[in-house]
């Protein structure tokens, strides 16, 4: 579906499983819901580990949970592959298809 | 006011309640993105346009949609009149589309061929967003008791679902009421 995605949908999520911040926050081993409040509300990127455990919580994938974030960075790749894509190559033919196949598949994402 | 919305719009729908704020967010017409009630205490009106403030920056609507509380009928207070007055202005100042919709105006929505009880427009919308709104859903009120702050969700899910209106037939062709509404 087509539709102006929010950086993430933390918030919505948290509140579906009926959590507060702070409990999400000592399910994630941190101290306070201050930081899971800065996360909802697009101030705040989280790492790895703690996009890992917003996953396990929300039982949602770490793409869906951050749709907007995920084609933003989509969106940049696809730029990048479509330079990658006009750069010389000089790989073997068979190679260098196959490249340009992921590269165009990137491209037009 | 009669611009086009967009195919698919950020709505924020706004539920002024004698508590505070009750609001409810869609993406796309039919993804609810978050909800919930501001409660507010002290000086009601500004610090209910300052919450409001603080939704629209955060989520960029592309429409408002409130309750009409100076439609003809309305038994609204006038402190509820005066704060429509004042987000629809603050809302038309940062160019975002507003629509006010009556409450009898969702009522005939959600129940056209009848009267139905907010409590009954809560139930179906507890229906329609199972996961996200059936936990907060209240119990039906006694005549002694005071509404329920939570109601200021389904209020302003309502507001919103009046936008995507594919409404509810809440009754059958006899008029006797289906309970599984077609959502």
């Amino acid at each position: 579906m087509i539709s102006p995605q929010s950086k993430n949908y933390l918030q919505s999520n948290r509140k579906r499983l009926a959590l507060f911040q702070d409990e999400v926050a000592f399910l994630m081993g941190k101290r306070g819901g201050a930081k899971i409040s800065r996360y909802e509300r697009f101030e705040l990127e989280p790492g790895l580990r703690t996009a890992l455990a917003f996953e396990v919580i929300y039982k949602r994938s770490v793409s869906e949970l951050f749709d907007g974030l995920y084609h933003e960075v989509e969106k940049e790749i696809a730029k990048r592959a479509k330079i990658l894509n006009h750069r010389k190559d000089r790989k073997p033919r068979e190679t260098a298809a196959r490249k340009r196949e992921t590269l165009n598949a990137l491209a037009t994402a | 006011m009669n611009q086009k919305i967009p195919k698919h719009p950020r709505i924020l729908a706004i539920a002024l309640t004698t508590v505070g704020v009750g609001f409810a967010i869609f993406e796309g017409r039919e993804v609810l993105v978050n909800w919930g009630v501001k409660t507010i205490e002290g000086d009601k009106n500004s610090m209910s346009v300052l919450r409001i403030k603080d939704l629209i920056a955060q989520y960029q609507p592309n429409l408002v949609v409130l309750e009409e509380t100076s439609a003809y009928g309305t038994k609204r207070s006038s402190r509820t009149q005066a704060l429509t007055k004042k987000i629809v202005a603050l809302v038309k100042r940062d160019k975002i589309q507003v629509r006010l919709f009556s409450a009898t105006e969702i009522r005939k929505a959600f129940f056209p061929e009848g009267e139905g009880t907010k409590q009954e427009i809560a139930e179906i919308i507890a229906k329609r967003f199972p996961e996200e709104l059936a936990h907060r859903l209240p119990p039906k009120r006694r005549a002694w008791q005071r509404e329920d702050t939570r109601m200021g969700i389904f209020d302003a899910v309502a507001l919103a679902l009046m936008i995507t209106f594919k409404p509810f037939p809440a009754r059958s062709k006899s008029g006797k009421r289906i309970q599984e509404a077609k959502l």
